[in-house]
């Protein structure tokens, strides 16, 4: 008996414990706000400079290229050469969709043998909404230089699914930032044809 | 019978004090919209002068600090001297910080900035925090000039 007792003392503490920070939500940690060890990288990858003294062209080169791109422009601000721009599209994978259908088999069988309802659906991606901020900025004091940063970044919606006899509800969200380093390169190739096409009036 | 009636009557009373409880609604405190000594704490703590005397430059100089802490840049006004930006804390997506900065220019070539940041929906009071914003903002300002 005793030994009993004394065995269920650490599993009622680590109970308790559990409890009590179930209940405190975490203190934001106090290295918020300082730089990164990876943002050199992340900058260098969505950098790049143009030989360019207009400002409002090199925007709406910009602009330009992102409307090539599929981009709708959602919010412009010229004085600080800002550009914002959203585009929706499917986000079905062929991949995802195969896992959820063997996982449904697998399920379903073992819920066959089991006598249990198993069956599980896993929700898939169903929609993304691909975003990019960009930002123009002058170098040096008479602009004959400028500076373009863009930032691509997606929300995913998940759509519905089910575990065994729980209902899982669509609209489940989730944020990506894009670090593919492939897409920024291919967004300021396009941006530096465009910027030479707009300088030369063609 | 007796017993029924004194039932009868504390059932009344406490209905009674129950409904004038739920009448009388509590008075606002006469300090509610008075800055308190925390709120001060927090605005020294947010804001910062520095000897900028062009507001778009330093505008551009938030722009950039922000973005160079992997913020995604969701409002900029340059006339009110206002940005507003998001990140989500990599790679626990569902922390979610925001924040929005104001620049304004002060008397002798001087601009104030003053940082508010949100993290879950939740003021952040550490000093720390906004020391490490502005080292940021500081190197960003510096870097713009030259």
């Amino acid at each position: 008996m005793r030994t009993t007792t004394r065995r269920s003392e650490p599993a009622a503490l680590a109970a308790i414990a559990l409890l009590a920070s179930a209940c405190a939500t975490p203190a934001p940690p106090t290295e918020l706000l300082s730089l990164s060890p990876d943002a050199p990288a992340h900058k260098a990858m969505q950098t790049r400079m143009f030989e360019t003294s207009g400002e409002t062209e090199l925007l709406s080169a910009s602009a330009a290229v992102l409307q090539d791109l599929g981009f709708q422009i959602s919010e412009s601000v010229l004085e600080v050469g800002f550009l914002r721009a959203t585009k929706e599209r499917s986000a079905r994978e062929y991949g995802q969709e195969i896992t959820r259908f063997l996982v449904f088999l697998l399920s379903a069988a073992a819920s066959v043998l089991g006598g249990s309802n198993a069956a599980t659906v896993i929700p898939v991606d169903l929609h993304q909404q691909i975003n990019a901020s960009l930002v123009a900025r002058p170098l040096d004091a008479n602009g004959s230089r400028h500076e373009v940063r863009v930032l691509f970044y997606r929300l995913v919606w998940k759509g519905d699914g089910r575990s065994g006899d729980q209902y899982i509800a669509p609209g489940d969200q989730q944020m990506q930032m894009i670090r593919d380093s492939g897409i920024y390169q291919q967004f300021f190739a396009r941006l530096s044809k465009a910027v030479f096409l707009e300088a030369h009036k063609i | 019978m007796r017993l029924e009636s004194g039932f009868l009557w504390l059932a009344i009373v406490t209905l009674g004090l129950c409904l004038t409880t739920a009448c009388a609604s509590p008075a606002p405190e006469p300090e509610l919209l008075s800055p308190s000594e925390e709120q001060m704490k927090l605005r020294t703590m947010q804001s910062r002068t520095f000897d900028v005397a062009d507001r778009t430059q330093a505008v551009r100089a938030v722009i950039a600090a922000l973005q160079d802490l992997g913020f995604i840049i969701e409002r900029a006004h340059e006339s009110l001297g206002l940005v507003t930006a998001a990140r989500f804390a990599e790679p626990r997506y569902y922390d979610v910080m925001g924040i929005t900065v104001t620049v304004r220019p002060q008397e002798g070539g001087k601009m104030l900035i003053r940082a508010n940041a949100i993290y879950n929906n939740e003021p952040v009071t550490d000093p720390k925090v906004y020391q490490n914003f502005f080292a940021t903002l500081e190197r960003s300002l510096f870097i713009g000039r030259n």
